[in-house]
């Protein structure tokens, strides 16, 4: 439960990449996502959109970990962009005010229309 | 050469078996190369040579008889001994057939026979029939010219018949000599190498075996003084050397083992400032009772809560720092103070949230974050005012209505973003009044974010469903009830901490001297 490993796949869309987690995103996954974004960084493809429709559960450090990819990709030139169907997840974006920076959206698309840069 | 252990050994017993093989198959052949002349000398040789003897002897007593007959006065007897060897000759001729293999033996005796049969004609067809009519003188001519040149040549092929039997033992004696020499070569061959490989396998390889052991205890005990350091060199190709590899594999091991012991020490060490950090002792003012619930899921965690009571104003906070372990705790650690020195400085606790989100800003990486609910209690109105920044919102239970149930809700107020994170979290407050007997309850997310075995949270509608059935108890049985009923529904397995603070009002006290608190809202600092 608590060991278990997140996977995550890598798509191309249009101008930017979208990542699908799958498993849960805590303490002890989220260096993998934080990784992926290091890398996309590294391969000068900085604007991401977050799928977490694969991810039941996501924790203070998920949470950290995708605020964290937001800040890089903004610096980077790029944005994070988060499509996300599940209540629970948008709660939390909603308590902790990070909803309000960011763009999220129900479908791929709609929250790569909302990148900033 | 490499080779394992087991094969040393097993290829050591191995030659010393085909040594003892090749002992017993050089002896067998001794023995058999020895029956094999036995039965050529006395199966062949010498009865060949007995029966060329006797072949010989019996022509020559034919011969002896002949003469006595002829000196004598024909007297039957010695006719009689004639026809008797004449038999005898017979046998041994027959015999002497069957003895002899050897070609030109076999013609010698033809010949020696054909003599015989010459002698025994001239015996019968002329000696005898002289002698019987009286003409003696004639027949011992004929016997003295013909009869002995026919003798002598007998003698002359039996000594040759018997020299070549001779040749034939002579033969056999050198053949079993150069086979004994041969065969004695052998032996101490076999005997030279047997010892040699028994040397081996009784002194070479327990000496290596018992050097490479020798090493390997060495190893031991300078791990056990704790030398985790120790080479160890063995390249012996068996299993010894795979053990001195694992030996050195286990070193690195409990030399991993020993970094994560001092880690540990570390973790308790900082677990220890942690304690000492959090309040030890709750203030307990008449107007407000306090209950203070903490379970950390590791040795330190990133939940914290802090009270404080001056004068008729309770101040309380309640924060959460995100991740886990030392990171999450040094954040804790930086928020609790930050903010306990703002207040004890008097600054409004609007100032107090946003001196912490600088303090949080500067030292948290991009990842992290703190939410916290920063409030204040006012004795003598009841009023509650806090400030949210992205914490779950508190949970209102009134006081007991007559029939003694209490209602409940979350208090939704408005809502800040959390701190170490934005340059301006926001400062929108909440404000509530409560009755004497209403609780407000502080909780960190662990409560709603505990997880079943099937991997399903806890959530905010169990947990409100848990306040108002539990809500009959009072506020620290209240705490201590949520508190296992979380802990059972994660099935023991918290993967974050649980903080709770109940705060009830127990309604003003008239006789508290009516003077304000630190870090009024209002406050211009």
């Amino acid at each position: 439960m608590a060991q278990q490993k997140v996977e995550i796949e890598i798509t191309d869309a249009n101008d930017y990449r979208v990542l699908r987690p799958t498993g849960d995103l805590d303490v002890y996954t989220v260096g993998s996502l934080r990784d992926a974004i290091g890398t996309l960084i590294e391969q000068e493809s900085p604007k991401v959109v977050v799928d977490l429709d694969g991810v039941p559960f996501m924790d203070s450090s998920g949470l950290g970990a995708l605020m964290g990819g937001v800040r890089r990709l903004r610096e980077a030139g790029g944005d994070l962009a988060i499509c996300c169907t599940r209540e629970q997840h948008l709660k939390l974006f909603s308590i902790t005010g990070f909803g309000e920076g960011v763009s999220i959206a129900p479908t791929v698309e709609e929250a790569a229309a909302g990148f900033r840069n | 050469m490499k080779l394992s252990l087991r094969w040393k050994i097993v290829g050591g017993f191995g030659l010393l078996l085909l040594l003892i093989v090749l002992l017993g198959f050089v002896t067998v052949s001794l023995f058999s190369s020895l029956r094999s002349v036995q039965r050529k000398v006395f199966n062949e040789a010498i009865p060949e040579l007995v029966a060329v003897d006797e072949l010989v002897r019996s022509y020559t007593a034919q011969s002896a008889a002949v003469h006595r007959l002829l000196i004598g006065s024909g007297s039957a007897p010695l006719l009689d001994q004639y026809r008797q060897e004449v038999g005898i000759a017979e046998v041994w001729e027959q015999r002497a057939e069957r003895l002899f293999q050897e070609a030109e033996d076999q013609r010698l005796l033809e010949e020696l026979t054909r003599a015989g049969r010459r002698f025994q004609e001239l015996v019968d067809q002329e000696v005898i029939p002289l002698a019987e009519t009286g003409k003696r003188s004639q027949a011992f001519r004929v016997l003295g010219s013909e009869g002995s040149s026919l003798i002598s040549e007998i003698e002359t092929l039996g000594s040759l018949l018997r020299q070549s039997q001779d040749r034939v033992v002579a033969q056999s004696e050198n053949q079993l000599r150069a086979r004994s020499n041969q065969a004695l070569l052998i032996l101490i061959v076999v005997i030279l190498a047997a010892l040699a490989a028994g040397t081996m396998l009784a002194i070479k390889l327990p000496r290596r075996l018992v050097a490479d052991l020798s090493a390997l205890v060495d190893a031991t005990r300078a791990i056990e003084r704790g030398d985790l350091a120790q080479k160890i060199e063995i390249q012996s190709g068996d299993e010894i050397e795979e053990l001195g590899r694992r030996f050195e594999d286990m070193q690195a091991g409990l030399k991993r083992l020993q970094q994560l012991a001092l880690q540990d020490r570390e973790l308790e060490i900082a677990a220890s400032v942690q304690r000492n950090l959090l309040q030890r002792s709750m203030p307990s003012p008449t107007e407000a009772t306090v209950v203070p619930l903490q379970r950390q899921a590791n040795l330190v965690g990133g939940d914290w809560y802090d009270v404080h009571a001056a004068g008729k104003t309770l101040t309380v906070a309640v924060g959460d720092a995100s991740g886990k372990g030392i990171g999450a705790a040094l954040m804790a650690a930086i928020a609790l103070s930050v903010l306990r020195a703002e207040r004890r400085l008097g600054a409004s606790p609007k100032l107090i949230i946003e001196r912490t989100n600088e303090a949080l800003r500067e030292a948290s990486d991009q990842d992290s974050f703190t939410t916290l609910i920063y409030a204040t209690l006012d004795f003598g109105s009841g009023e509650a005012r806090w400030l949210n920044m992205g914490h779950p919102s508190p949970f209102l239970m009134k006081g007991p209505a007559d029939d003694g149930a209490r209602t409940g809700y979350f208090l939704e107020g408005p809502r800040n973003r959390v701190l170490g994170w934005f340059d301006d979290p926001g400062l929108a407050e909440t404000i509530v009044r409560l009755d004497p007997g209403d609780r407000l309850v502080f909780f960190t997310d662990g409560f709603i974010e505990a997880k079943s075995v099937e991997g399903e949270v806890f959530g905010q509608h169990r947990l409100a469903e848990r306040m108002q059935s539990l809500s009959g108890l009072p506020s620290g049985p209240l705490g201590e009830a949520l508190v296992e009923e979380v802990e059972r529904y994660a099935a023991g397995k918290l993967d974050d901490d649980l903080t709770m603070l109940i705060v009830e009002f127990q309604g003003a006290n008239p006789e508290a001297p009516s003077e304000e608190g630190v870090g009024a809202w209002h406050s211009r600092k």
